[in-house]
């Protein structure tokens, strides 16, 4: 995981929910890219709305699992499927999961899905195969407007670290004390 | 609500239902808490009143275990992959409550099964033979009965020890529902409580079912006192129970605004005619009304126990249709509670 150098990356989302159009062009990419069972989802698009008429404006963030910092599904797993990588992915041990649903009732994002044919939960993995073949996830390469920016957040070099340099952003939930690992610029 | 806040207009994450725990866990919640009373019940009543509640320490201490391994069973078949439930005694997860509960529930069943043991009538007991020597422990024509004096201190030993374990799988169950901060509906202290006195009582109330049914036909004097015993911790825990609910709502509604926002699933939402009428009135006010009555002589010593078989029979049934009914409401309707979005700019 760490280059040769010795850096860690930590893996983090930037959204500019401005430039979503709601195509929903990076659900579909995710299906496809990760074989998500139909009816279920990996990622998906907010939608909101601002203001009253007549002053009134719609607003679409996209969003995933936020790998959050501090994840409440590894802390309620009991069999230590969940678990948390050193660059700050959050993902499940297939073998380890039993299936008891209790991440599903932690996550106040709703991330995880059950897959019923597996019999095991399920959720975005940041593209897991691809990040560790030096890939971009799946639903960043597919994005139309160019809302979804993926990125080392520990690279003060990084397109996601320089957006959050200039920018005024938000997080969702910070009140859950998840320490959520996707950011949203709102200036 | 300012303009420069964002609501959200709708939710699309990533399960199509948010209902992912069914009937099969509330089953689960409710036996546990069932067992965990029984037993509670029957390690008060080995201590208390000088052996004149032996008979109800029996009953009680043979009748914990099964609703428990009812439910176990129920849980198991509940998970995506009932065959891998081993994994969850391959590790001790601290910070789970789901670990901490199977090993605690795991603990419980086999301390209330070796307390059933001892509690076996005495024909049956005598059959159960056990080596007294180490070197007898390949020759069973030598072994023995358990001596009368070993079985009583064992009952006491294992009272004790499994009261603590009683109330720890009746607070437990809420604890479960309670430690999760992301359903702001179950995630306050008093769930836990709640789920304790409610497994205490429904436990009580299941004694007395069995009691009301069949309990006079020996012993009436005895069923006298029974009943005395069993009615007055009902009652007790019900007024408990309800001065729980009653601070849960306020503290709830005074809350934040996704607590204050959850509590309208029961005060108006699709919860609120289960909650209202089947856990408050069904299961609380009506029972302990009923059983306020057979209590009020005593209570102004004016008078002995009013007792009717089918009153006595029908107060607990009520209190276990209540304590099912409080667990549906609570798993469904958590489920359904969430974080409300206030992104602001």
């Amino acid at each position: 995981m760490a280059t040769a150098n010795g850096h860690i990356p930590h893996w983090v989302f930037v959204m500019e929910p401005q430039k979503c159009i709601d195509c929903e062009a990076c659900m579909i990419s995710c299906s496809v890219e990760n074989q998500v069972p139909v009816g279920k989802h990996r990622n998906w698009i907010d939608h909101s709305s601002k203001g009253s008429f007549p002053d009134i404006s719609l607003f679409f963030a996209p969003e995933n699992c936020h790998h959050c910092s501090n994840p409440p599904c590894e802390r309620v797993c009991p069999t230590g499927a969940t678990f948390q990588r050193e660059d700050g992915l959050v993902l499940i041990d297939y073998d380890k999961c039993i299936g008891c649903r209790y991440c599903m009732m932690a996550c106040p994002y709703d991330a995880r899905y059950f897959d019923e044919e597996r019999g095991v939960v399920d959720k975005c993995t940041f593209c897991v195969h691809r990040l560790d073949a030096g890939q971009p996830p799946a639903c960043v390469e597919t994005c139309v407007g160019n809302a979804r920016h993926f990125g080392d957040i520990n690279d003060p070099d990084s397109e996601v670290s320089k957006l959050l340099a200039t920018h005024q952003y938000t997080t969702i939930y910070p009140e859950a004390g998840t320490l959520p690992n996707i950011y949203y610029i709102i200036d | 609500m300012p303009t420069t806040e964002l609501s959200r207009i709708s939710d699309f994450s990533g399960s199509a239902t948010s209902l992912e725990w069914g009937v099969l866990v509330v089953i689960y919640l409710y036996t546990a808490g069932i067992s965990a009373g029984m037993f509670a019940v029957s390690a008060f009543a080995t201590y208390i009143g000088g052996g004149q509640y032996r008979r109800l320490a029996r009953i009680s201490a043979l009748l914990a275990p099964w609703p428990l391994m009812l439910g176990l069973f129920m849980l198991i078949f509940d998970l995506g992959r009932p065959f891998h439930f081993w994994r969850l005694f391959t590790v001790v997860q601290y910070t789970s409550p789901m670990s901490i509960g199977s090993w605690l529930l795991t603990l419980f069943t086999i301390v209330s099964l070796i307390y059933l043991v001892l509690w076996l009538p005495w024909p049956i007991r005598r059959l159960l033979r056990l080596p007294q020597r180490l070197d007898e422990l390949f020759s069973p024509s030598r072994w023995q009965p358990l001596s009368s004096v070993f079985v009583r201190r064992a009952r006491g030993v294992l009272a004790a020890g499994g009261f603590g374990l009683s109330l720890g799988v009746g607070m437990y169950t809420g604890i479960l529902l309670g430690a999760v901060p992301a359903r702001p509906f179950w995630n306050t202290p008093m769930v836990a409580q709640l789920f304790l006195f409610s497994a205490l009582s429904t436990g009580a109330a299941f004694v007395l079912l069995i009691a009301s049914i069949g309990g006079d036909l020996i012993d009436p004097e005895g069923l006298h006192r029974e009943r005395h015993l069993l009615v007055s911790i009902d009652a007790s825990l019900i007024v408990m129970e309800l001065f729980i609910i009653i601070p849960f709502f306020l503290h709830q509604a005074l809350n934040t605004w996704s607590s204050a926002s959850s509590v309208s699933l029961v005060l108006g939402g699709p919860y609120t005619y289960t909650f209202w009428i089947g856990v408050v009135l069904l299961g609380l006010l009506i029972p302990l009304a009923m059983e306020g009555y057979e209590l009020f002589p005593l209570i102004l010593k004016e008078g002995a126990l009013k007792y009717s078989r089918q009153l006595g029979a029908l107060s607990a049934l009520l209190v276990l249709v209540g304590g099912f009914m409080l667990r549906y409401v609570f798993v469904y309707a958590g489920q359904l509670s969430h974080f409300l979005p206030i992104m602001a700019r």
